[in-house]
């Protein structure tokens, strides 16, 4: 991927961010939200080319390293961000997201991407499957800053300290509903990344269930937020289900960063190439 | 100069008790008749009244405040030890601080702008509003506008009904499909839930001891009544319960709440207690899913709003004298442009006459050699105009009300003597004030004093 391109699509989040950010302490000047949105689709635009030129040059190897699901999560983030701005409006959002967002991105601008050796007919197989889990992800991702939202708004409302923050977020229920749908969404296309990637196990391993530990976790992750999407339809709402969308994501990351932190342990994130080579070498 | 200036006389919340303030109080028909009456009056060009619950204004653009004092005196014989008068700058100072909410019981209320805007409408319609009132309400209007968009002083929450509202929004957006339910009749319980139906609740229950009392409410409130005995179930149909009646103890137990919210699944629920002592047990507000206030909570937003608005009237008080400031000096310089418009009609109209009678005695001059002789004249009024109109236009930009006054002395320009008759027309008048590059040919009798001019 052109990394130059990707700073400049870094550069135009950060001053999103920064409009956002701006919004959020000045909610009298609904311009700058405004400003937010067309820079972040600006943004967006410019990031999409940058994962066009790195799918041009590498054939898209760098996607399957945890740097490059990153710039992928972030960009189909930014995406799923933009819809959400379409179809809710809440402007406020943008202050939690896109920080987030940029504290994701900014390290995958510093160095150059490794490019490991996946096989080309991998990523054709797997290509799906892939950006399926990281759009997951990515909603997983929204759903923690709404998570966060509402719980800063529920202790101002509960707590009645009616300060800024009372003011600038919006009602309880319209947080708590936004969460509902994204986790729903984000366990939907989840769930169809899990299938694709089974059926890619198959395939490429030869067997769908292989103990690998992102499998584990993976479906770990999944039982969690199957179990969110089936306590809403018990009842659960407000402060637990915020509360049970945080640790969800905190879980999350937790094992990506898990994972990263014993190379070689998962046949995923930058490892196919050693793996698939070794077995293709038998 | 018309030597005309604003007066006001009037009475508010600060000066006089209600028992005063609504024997002079005025609406429909009758605030249209006292206008008439006002501008029918000698030297009384312009008048309007403000007539709220909180304050009776009358102003007038007139010679003296005599006929406005009269208002008050002939309706409220005692009116007149809680007047208050003011006149020129200060009173236009006074209008737009009415306006802008800086003199209400509340200030930063939203209500009196909108009733200055209707007194206006009512001038209007009865023809005493002309140039002179118009130009200032408007100005009024914009001022109270900039300061509402410009300071925070029409931010916060006033009442304590409006809190609940507020409160109920934050937690639930709007009120579509869910149950407010009223326990007690205490008014201000009524009150809340009829300005929290406003979001659009599904339906209102009523709960009281005293059914006829309950059904009575029930029927203001535009809700169902619904037995005391209910009280428990009712706990889980509504969503917004609030409560004030003038029990003693706690009509609302943790035990009750805690049992609702398990038959309501954990949905959210908003208690609001309006009563003193306390109907709803405060222990209910530490159950996950529960928001519960009491008047105190309420009563703390409102205090807060007042602080925070009492700071915000100290920015729009500097605002106010920015645009009295203005509307000064553009009163000063609409002042000075008529004389600037009739200085120049009148040395044109000699330069024209004179022009004529050297063409008489020069019969064998052609086309071109008449048009030379009255290029010239008119060039020499312009050459000799041209700086005393500089000069007078900078003293009107700047505020100079001297000049212009010495320049109709000087040159003899009458001032327009006071309408006999009826009020001005508000175009025609504006027209007036406004021409001064475009001096009409009216014939003017040049060097005598001028007849008053027909408007």
């Amino acid at each position: 991927m052109s990394i130059g391109i990707l700073r400049a699509a870094a550069a135009l989040y950060a001053v999103s961010a920064a409009f956002y950010v701006a919004y959020f302490s000045r909610p009298r000047h609904p311009r700058l939200a405004v400003a937010g949105v067309w820079v972040l689709a600006a943004a967006f635009a410019v990031h999409a080319i940058a994962i066009g030129a790195g799918c041009r040059e590498f054939g898209g190897r760098e996607f399957f390293t945890l740097r490059g699901g990153v710039v992928l999560a972030a960009w189909l983030g930014a995406g799923a961000y933009l819809v959400l701005h379409k179809l809710y409006r809440v402007p406020s959002l943008g202050a939690f997201v896109l920080p987030l967002l940029l504290v994701a991105l900014i390290p995958t601008t510093i160095f150059d991407p490794a490019h490991p050796d996946v096989p080309p007919e991998l990523i054709k197989n797997a290509a799906f499957h892939v950006t399926a889990a990281i759009l997951a992800v990515a909603l997983f991702a929204i759903a923690f800053g709404v998570a966060l939202m509402y719980l800063l708004q529920e202790r101002e409302v509960k707590g009645k300290r009616f300060g800024a923050l009372f003011s600038r977020l919006p009602s309880l229920d319209k947080l708590d509903r936004l969460n509902q749908r994204l986790v729903r969404a984000g366990f939907a296309v989840f769930t169809v990344a899990l299938i694709a990637g089974t059926f890619n196990a198959a395939v490429v391993w030869k067997s769908p269930w292989s103990w690998d530990p992102q499998q584990i976790i993976s479906v770990l992750i999944w039982g969690l937020y199957g179990a969110m999407v089936q306590l809403r339809h018990r009842g659960w709402h407000g402060r637990r289900y915020a509360v049970l969308t945080l640790v969800g994501f905190v879980v999350l990351a937790g094992a990506m960063a898990a994972l990263q932190a014993f190379p070689g342990a998962t046949r995923h994130a930058g490892n196919y190439g050693v793996v698939v080579d070794a077995g293709g070498a038998q | 100069m018309s030597g005309r200036e604003l007066f006001l006389v009037g009475l508010s919340h600060r000066s006089a008790p209600i028992e005063v303030r609504e024997r002079v109080a005025l609406t429909g028909d009758a605030l249209k008749g006292a206008l008439q009456e006002l501008v029918g009056r000698e030297g009384v060009a312009e008048a309007l009244v403000i007539s709220t619950c909180n304050r009776v204004e009358v102003l007038v653009h007139a010679r003296a405040d005599g006929p406005a004092r009269d208002f008050f005196t002939t309706r409220a014989a005692d009116a007149s030890s809680h007047l208050y008068a003011k006149q020129g700058k200060e009173a236009v100072r006074h209008l737009f601080r009415v306006a802008a909410s800086l003199d209400s019981m509340v200030v930063g209320e939203q209500q009196i702008l909108g009733q200055v805007k209707e007194a206006y409408g009512v001038a209007c319609a009865a023809g005493s509003a002309g140039a002179y009132l118009s130009r200032l309400c408007n100005r009024a209007f914009a001022t109270a506008k900039r300061i509402r968009t410009h300071t925070d002083i029409g931010r916060g929450i006033t009442s304590l009904s409006q809190v609940a509202v507020e409160l109920v929004e934050k937690i639930f957006g709007d009120l579509a499909g869910r149950a407010i339910l009223l326990v007690g009749a205490g008014k201000m319980g009524a009150l809340s839930a009829k300005a929290l139906a406003g979001l659009g609740a599904d339906r209102i229950l009523v709960a009281n001891r005293s059914a006829d009392r309950g059904m009575e409410l029930a029927a203001q409130v535009g809700g169902a009544f619904r037995g005391w005995d209910e009280l428990s179930r009712l706990l889980v149909e509504a969503d917004v319960v609030i409560v004030s009646t003038g029990a003693d103890r706690h009509v609302i137990t943790r035990e009750m709440v805690q049992t609702a919210m398990r038959a309501r699944r954990q949905r959210s629920m908003c208690l609001i207690d309006l009563s003193v002592p306390r109907n709803i047990d405060p222990a209910c507000a530490a159950l996950p899913d529960v928001f519960a206030y009491d008047v105190d909570d309420l009563e703390k937003v409102v205090a807060s709003t007042r602080e925070a608005r009492q700071d915000e009237a100290v920015r729009a008080e500097s605002m106010v004298e920015v645009e009295v400031d203005a509307f000064a000096r553009d009163g000063q310089t609409r002042a000075a442009l008529p004389v600037l418009g009739k200085l120049r009609k009148q040395a044109e109209q000699i330069a024209r006459c004179e022009a004529e009678r050297t063409l008489v005695h020069l019969a064998g001059l052609d086309e071109r050699g008449r048009r030379s002789v009255q290029a010239m004249a008119q060039a020499i009024v312009n050459k000799l105009l041209h700086a005393p109109t500089a000069r007078l236009k900078k003293a009107a930009a700047a505020g100079d009300g001297e000049l212009p006054a010495a320049v109709a002395e000087l040159f003899g320009i009458e001032d327009e003597p006071p309408s006999a008759a009826g009020q001005p027309e508000p175009a025609e008048a504006t027209a007036a004030a406004a021409q001064i590059d475009e001096p009409q040919a009216a014939p003017l009798t040049s060097g005598a004093a001028s007849p008053p001019v027909p408007r």
